[in-house]
């Protein structure tokens, strides 16, 4: 998983949605949902060191 | 000059197309800040800190479709799922910091961090997607693009270079793998 990702296809759903792509757009975010709630279930339930 | 005629606006929609205008700007005001603690006062960001400009992107889409294409539920519901994951997100952090005598993470800003900044400002995203799900309820067509002129472009251009920035700087910082906890330096330098 890559930290990247959920950045990456939020900027293709601005792009397509500033083209005027709005289904492309929408998927797009939805592709982003869902790696964002990937990376939060592993950030929410593994052990983090910030608190140093 | 009025404000609806500086956004080159004057159909019924008008108020929800500022309003959305608005928010959209607050949240690039709200990425453009965290950049400037990461870049002028070196303090990058922890994972669920990049959790937070995800979720806080993705309810800008919203707005931002909102703007493109007119006001629509769907639109509004993903605001409000963006919002619902980045306070999650946010008071995961918050608890993590929450025992006293833990400094927390960052700065403070206005003697709060930013990710309870982060958790208030995705409460206030929910009361807004109630108050504007009031105000568009007659709105509420099926999607089709509007002219967007003006200081509309410009802020989605904005917003555009800055989820541009993010992504070149979540590599930055993380590389292509699972971020450090507690980052302190750039994992990747140009």
């Amino acid at each position: 998983m890559i930290m990247m990702l959920p950045f990456f296809t939020a900027l293709l759903a601005i792009w397509f949605a500033i083209r005027g792509h709005r289904p492309v757009a929408i998927t797009a975010w939805v592709i982003t949902f869902v790696i964002y709630l990937g990376w939060l279930k592993y950030h929410i339930t593994d052990k983090l060191n910030i608190s140093l | 000059m009025s404000l609806s005629q500086a956004l080159k606006i004057s159909d019924s929609k008008s108020w929800s197309y500022i309003f959305n205008t608005v928010a959209l700007l607050a949240i690039c005001g709200s990425l453009a800040e965290a950049f400037y603690y990461q870049i002028f006062m070196n303090e990058l960001p922890c994972p669920l800190c990049q959790l937070q400009r995800v979720a806080l992107t993705m309810a800008g889409i919203g707005m931002m479709l909102n703007m493109r294409f007119g006001p629509s539920a769907v639109h509004y519901a993903l605001i409000l799922a963006s919002a619902m994951g980045g306070a999650t997100a946010s008071v995961r952090q918050i608890l993590l910091h929450i025992e006293p005598g833990d400094a927390g993470y960052g700065s403070e800003l206005f003697g709060l961090h930013f990710y309870t900044w982060s958790f208030i400002s995705f409460l206030v995203m929910m009361v807004f997607c109630s108050v504007m799900l009031c105000i568009d309820r007659n709105n509420m067509t099926a999607a089709f693009k509007t002219a967007t002129k003006g200081l509309t472009v410009l802020v989605m251009y904005l917003f555009l270079t800055l989820t541009a920035a993010n992504t070149v700087t979540s590599v930055m910082v993380c590389k292509f793998g699972s971020c450090p906890d507690n980052p302190t330096e750039y994992l990747w330098k140009f």
